[in-house]
């Protein structure tokens, strides 16, 4: 195999679009047009190169780390918006806009109040391609999903070189295969995404907040319970451990998001309505929260009724004296956490959320642990997930190291150049 | 252990072998053959498709698929998975020289479990039977096709189907969480889990919505949602479909998700009224549109709705008082499809979807090519999706009656699409739009579609001739052929 080389790709994708680096690999370009990815990954997969596209690189670490690759296709080049439509709730870009970007721009619509609800982790920066690859999310999936909720369509390249698209562009589409489904979460193994187009939801005229503080585990687990049952339709429902809140966001119409919020408020006598400058204290930290300080962060989920045994093991870490931080969506399961870089720690958090039937996807710190899941653990599936890989990209160009192999105490990267 | 079978030569042979064989995995009762009983089977909610199967097979349990698809396997017979048969785009027609596989005795719900707000069904379950096993807890299944009473939940996977709700709560696929997947050699995969984002490649996504291509569901973990507190519906009434959509267009802009917003035109709403006596008002168009959510935010953005229907031009605005009422404004609605079918000797509906911002445009020019094809056309809609169910009504009878009403049904596709639309919302491709797949999607696009088939099931036993199309079905394809890399490295030839 013949290592990339700055000039030999410098006159494919002309001046400009191969950025200068000091080290010999990997060797990073910058494309600006779906046709120059598509010349690159032909170039790439006819050559055995292996290829790591990255958007915004907030993510690097998700979907088993960077890995070991001899070119980085940096995507932030294909920013363009193709479409915004108000009435339709929907818009397209370019796969590396940043979503800071795209927001500004639906914002700006006049006459309506509308927003990708999506607030993943260092968001602003990220790009939409990346968010799709790594399906993050953050507190707002409680209300609307991820990224496999909010993606209508997309255009793709795959790595031989294929353009392909697969959706649309309207909000009800069942023709052909759901390959947006295929995509979202992928980590760039499948394919290299170059447009997508986006579900928007109106942004609520109305908004109240609700926390419990100093709960007890039980007070805690017993309150999201009754959240459930109340009729109320948070659009954030956050646990922080070891800070022992439960934070509740309500958005409605006016009266709707007061009165919803003074049913929430009514659950526990302990709990009560947080006024604008107090919720945005906490709506600063929320999203970010687990990301700040060292150590390995992971994404989490549990089923609901284990929920009070993931809040006791939480208290039972703080006592302790384990420097960690939990922010889990309590109405729906899922979450983030982050532990000391100790392999025992992390290795005991992992084996007592396995007990809890809950499944773990290491997002930064690789070489600890790695991803625990049903999808990783059934053979069958294993098999299956082997197979789409080798159908899309039978040399294993695209990142091959993400592809679903269970790495339980393994890390991923031997020796060689990382392309983080 | 491989099974060993005697593989003897000539069609019949292997059809005797198939059945003897069959009726040994699932017990001889479960072997139907009798050219009455096969014509039960012989199409699905697509009438005009016909096609007998060489045999029906009943399997009850996961271990009955799993064996009979194995035996599919060795003898090379392809094999098509049914549910209730109400399918609309002939995904359930069976294939020449296959069986079907019906699920009908695989119809338990397995567990109920409130606390995790998870249900398990086998896939013949009919869809509303989910909703009735949790209403009583205050939960409900939200996916809620028109069909919901006797379409079942595997076919729901299989369509990944919609239904009058789903604009607020989405499709089959926001709502399973987990299925237990035969594949085309007989082996059983588990995917997905009871927990939400699951790590990994999202196998479950793309199995939704396969229409029986990627193998056979024999069981299914189902999300229940929260029954609303409060539920209002109303009917307005316009002159035109213009003014209907004009209020469409400015709840969309209020920042205003209802539930359900569903458009019928004065052909549908006659029809209703001398089938069903509805009681809706004599006019061009109407727009029902039914609200839910907490009481206080359900009753402010109602009043809301109103008050946008009556400022775009509603001649009257109906409100449902009362359950019963709210269940008479839908009566018309759910009943719009058979009502057609009293007026009119025979239909066909189309299942476009448009940008919801171009409606009155594709209304339009669906209005020019009834003209143009001298046929009638009644629309009744998901307004709020853009979903358009356009009843064409033709008489088979009459000379080109059925042909007519096919190319004006492809003609009001090519609207859709010209819009930035899509072939199908929510009936799937199925035979019926198999060759129309190329008006939407390249060849390199089914290309990688048929790539990702072949991973789940390379002997393409499962369901064949659905979905994708093929040379034979449909011609050679369209536009320049240009051979593809893996073909010129010789790793894969022209499908």
């Amino acid at each position: 195999m013949k290592a990339p080389s700055a000039p030999e790709l410098t006159e494919l994708l002309g001046p400009g679009a191969v950025l200068p680096s000091t080290d010999a690999l990997p060797v990073r370009v910058h494309p600006s047009s779906v046709e120059q990815v598509s010349a690159l990954l032909a170039l790439a997969n006819s050559r055995g190169w292996v290829v790591l596209p990255q958007g915004g690189g907030t993510k690097a670490g998700w979907g088993g780390g960077t890995g070991i690759c001899d070119l980085v296709l940096e995507m932030t080049g294909l920013n363009q918006l193709v479409e915004h439509e108000p009435g339709d709730l929907i818009c397209v870009a370019g796969a590396g806009m940043r979503l800071g970007r795209l927001q500004e721009i639906v914002s700006r619509a006049p006459g309506y109040q509308q927003r990708l609800m999506l607030d993943a982790p260092q968001g602003s920066r990220a790009t939409l391609g990346g968010l799709v690859a790594t399906r993050a999310s953050g507190p707002l999936r409680t209300r609307y999903g991820t990224m496999r909720d909010l993606l209508l369509g997309a255009q793709f390249v795959l790595a031989d070189g294929t353009i392909a698209r697969t959706g649309g562009k309207v909000v009800k589409n069942v023709a052909g295969y759901d390959l947006d489904k295929l995509l979202v979460g992928s980590n760039g193994s499948l394919a290299v995404l170059v447009e997508v187009a986006l579900r928007l939801h109106p942004v609520p005229s109305g908004r109240a907040s609700v926390v419990l503080a100093h709960a007890t585990p039980q007070r805690a687990a017993s309150f999201l319970a009754a959240l459930r049952r109340v009729p109320a339709v948070p659009s954030i429902a956050e646990v922080l451990w070891p800070e022992r809140t439960v934070l509740v966001q309500l958005e409605s119409s006016p009266e709707g998001a007061e009165r919803q919020a003074e049913l929430v408020a009514a659950i526990d006598p302990e709990a009560r309505q947080l006024d604008d400058a107090e919720w945005e204290h906490w709506h600063r930290t929320l999203s970010s929260r687990p990301w700040e300080g060292d150590g390995v962060v992971a994404g989490l989920a549990l089923p609901l009724s284990r929920i009070p045994n993931l809040l006791f093991l939480a208290e039972q870490m703080d006592q302790k004296g384990v420097d960690f931080s939990l922010s889990l969506r309590g109405t729906v399961g899922v979450g983030e956490i982050r532990l000391p870089s100790v392999e025992g720690t992390v290795r005991g958090f992992r084996e007592a959320l396995e007990s809890m039937d809950g499944e773990l996807e290491i997002h930064r710190g690789s070489g600890v642990v790695g991803q625990m899941g049903s999808t990783l653990s059934d053979p069958i599936s294993r098999t299956l997930s082997a197979a789409v890989k080798r159908a899309l990209d039978p040399r294993g160009t695209l990142a091959p190291w993400r592809v679903t192999e269970p790495s339980p105490f393994s890390s991923g990267a031997a020796d060689g150049p990382d392309c983080g | 252990m491989p099974v060993m079978v005697e593989l003897q030569s000539g069609p019949e042979m292997k059809v005797e072998t198939l059945v003897k064989r069959l009726r040994e995995e699932v017990g001889a009762e479960w072997v139907l053959t009798s050219p009455s009983d096969l014509r039960t089977y012989e199409c699905d909610g697509l009438t005009g498709w016909r096609q007998a199967p060489i045999a029906v097979v009943l399997p009850a349990t996961t271990d009955e698929v799993s064996r009979v698809l194995a035996l599919c396997h060795l003898l090379g017979v392809p094999f098509v998975a049914r549910g209730s048969g109400t399918g609309l785009s002939g995904g359930a027609l069976p294939v020449e020289d296959g069986i079907v596989i019906g699920l009908s005795r695989m119809r338990s719900i397995l567990s109920v479990d409130l606390e995790n707000e998870r249900v398990v069904v086998q896939p013949g379950v009919p869809n509303l039977q989910v909703t009735q096993a949790v209403q009583a807890a205050g939960y409900f299944y939200a996916p809620d096709p028109s069909s919901q009473r006797v379409c079942s939940i595997g076919g729901n996977v299989a369509e990944n189907s919609g239904g009058a709700h789903c604009l607020k709560y989405g499709f089959t696929t926001n709502h399973v969480t987990a299925a237990t997947l035969v594949l085309s050699d007989g082996r059983v995969a588990h995917l997905g889990s009871q927990c939400p984002d699951s790590p990994g490649l999202d196998l479950l996504g793309v199995l939704i919505g396969s229409e029986g291509t990627l193998g056979v569901v024999t069981e299914v973990t189902l999300r229940i949602v929260r029954s609303p507190e409060r539920i209002q519906t109303l009917l307005a009434a316009f002159d035109s479909t213009d003014g209907a959509g004009q209020a469409v267009a400015a709840i969309i802009a209020a920042g205003i998700v209802p539930a359900a917003m569903e458009m019928m035109d004065r052909a549908t709403i006659e029809a209703v009224e001398a089938t069903m006596h509805a009681g809706y008002p004599n006019c061009g168009a109407a727009l029902l549109v039914e609200l839910d959510g907490p009481a206080p935010e359900c009753e402010s953005l109602f009043q809301e709705v109103s008050a946008l229907c009556q400022r775009v031009g509603a001649t009257e605005v109906r409100v449902a008082a009362d359950e019963r009422e709210r269940a008479l404004l839908w009566k018309g609605r759910r009943g719009a499809f058979s009502a057609m079918g009293r007026v009119s000797p025979d239909y066909y509906v189309q299942d476009g979807v448009v940008p919801r911002s171009r409606l009155a445009e594709v209304l339009a020019g669906i209005g020019q090519l009834e003209a143009k094809h001298g046929l009638r056309v009644a629309n009744v809609f998901h307004a709020g999706d853009g979903n358009l169910h356009p009843l064409i009504l033709y008489d088979r009878r009459s000379p080109g009656g059925a042909g007519r009403a096919r190319e004006l049904a492809e003609d009001i596709l090519g609207l859709c699409l010209a819009a930035g639309g899509s072939l199908t919302g929510e009936h799937g491709v199925g035979r019926d739009k198999v060759c129309q797949m190329p008006r939407l999607f390249s060849v390199s696009d089914q290309e990688v579609m048929c790539r990702v088939r072949t991973a789940f099931d390379p002997s393409g036993l499962a369901n064949p001739g659905k979905l994708l199309p093929t040379p034979r079905l449909c011609g050679e394809h369209p536009g320049i052929y240009r051979p593809h890399p893996i073909e010129l490295a010789g790793q894969a030839e022209r499908l």
